[in-house]
């Protein structure tokens, strides 16, 4: 069983912003990369980006600025 | 004799512990082993006769059987191990199978064609036989799965007749159809990912 350590996830409400979110950062060589969303938010489908946590407010503040919408952010133990 | 308790051990550790027991024997000896479950008996009743043993197996109330293994002066090395088989191998009729739709056509060239195609697969599906297990649609292959879909109609009757058909999510909401899957449920890429892995075999036309 691989080891658990704190993670950085952000989910969205539609497949298209999470795709242009992944664009942006791809781009920008932004940390992270995308994932199917973690069981453990939701039974449901949909992707979510995936950060180390100290990145968050890295990503908060250039996903702002270039106004780009997620829904939520927390931290795991993924 | 030797006594070997192997209750509660997975396998391959009944046929371990068994194997360890007729060692300690030196010789020829008894070697009796405890089981709580058919397919045990099964993989000591096999190794035994590979070994040439004398074998009987008892099946002393649910859940215990007791399997007696003989060892004879010239109880010789007759035939190469086989290996021990920790599941049993389904009958052929019992083969998990998955039927992944990645795209709306089948076969790259003519997209008509490819359109064509992809819905006489799943109308010839449809009339097998055996169905499978699983139908998983994704990207292109969840509109099939929608309202509008030539192909619903045959989705719906495999449905009815057992088959289980996953549609991703994700997929959905990127088309805008979410609202307009018309057969089976949606579902995500770990269970995707399950569904593919778990299958005896995987059918993507």
């Amino acid at each position: 069983m691989r080891e658990k350590k704190p993670t950085l996830i952000v989910t969205f409400d539609t497949t298209t912003a999470a795709m242009a979110l992944e664009k942006f950062c791809m781009e920008r060589r932004l940390p992270g990369r995308l994932i199917p969303v973690p069981r453990e938010i939701t039974a449901g489908c949909g992707l979510a980006w995936k950060a180390p946590p100290e990145d968050r407010k890295t990503l908060a503040d250039a996903w702002t600025q270039a106004g780009l919408i997620w829904s939520d952010m927390r931290i795991l133990l993924l | 004799m030797i006594q070997v308790n192997a209750i509660g051990d997975t396998c391959p550790i009944p046929v371990v512990k068994t194997k360890q027991a007729i060692q300690a024997l030196g010789g020829a000896g008894v070697v009796q082993t405890l089981v709580d479950n058919e397919i045990a008996v099964q993989n000591l009743t096999k190794m035994a006769q590979q070994k040439g043993y004398g074998v009987t197996a008892q099946k002393l109330e649910e859940r215990k059987f007791q399997v007696t293994m003989t060892v004879g002066e010239n109880a010789a090395n007759l035939h190469a191990e086989q290996e021990t088989l920790c599941q049993p191998r389904p009958a052929s009729g019992a083969e998990k199978t998955v039927v992944v739709i990645a795209a709306a056509t089948m076969g790259a060239g003519d997209d008509a064609l490819g359109k064509t195609l992809m819905k006489g697969f799943l109308y010839a599906l449809g009339q097998q036989d055996r169905l499978p297990e699983t139908i998983l649609l994704y990207n292109g292959g969840a509109v099939l799965a929608c309202e509008g879909s030539v192909s619903l109609e045959d989705l719906q009757s495999m449905e009815a007749r057992g088959v289980e058909i996953l549609t991703c999510g994700t997929c959905l909401n990127f088309y805008g159809l979410t609202e307009k899957l018309k057969v089976g449920g949606i579902t995500n890429m770990y269970t995707i990912v399950e569904k593919m892995t778990q299958a005896d075999r995987t059918i993507q036309p």
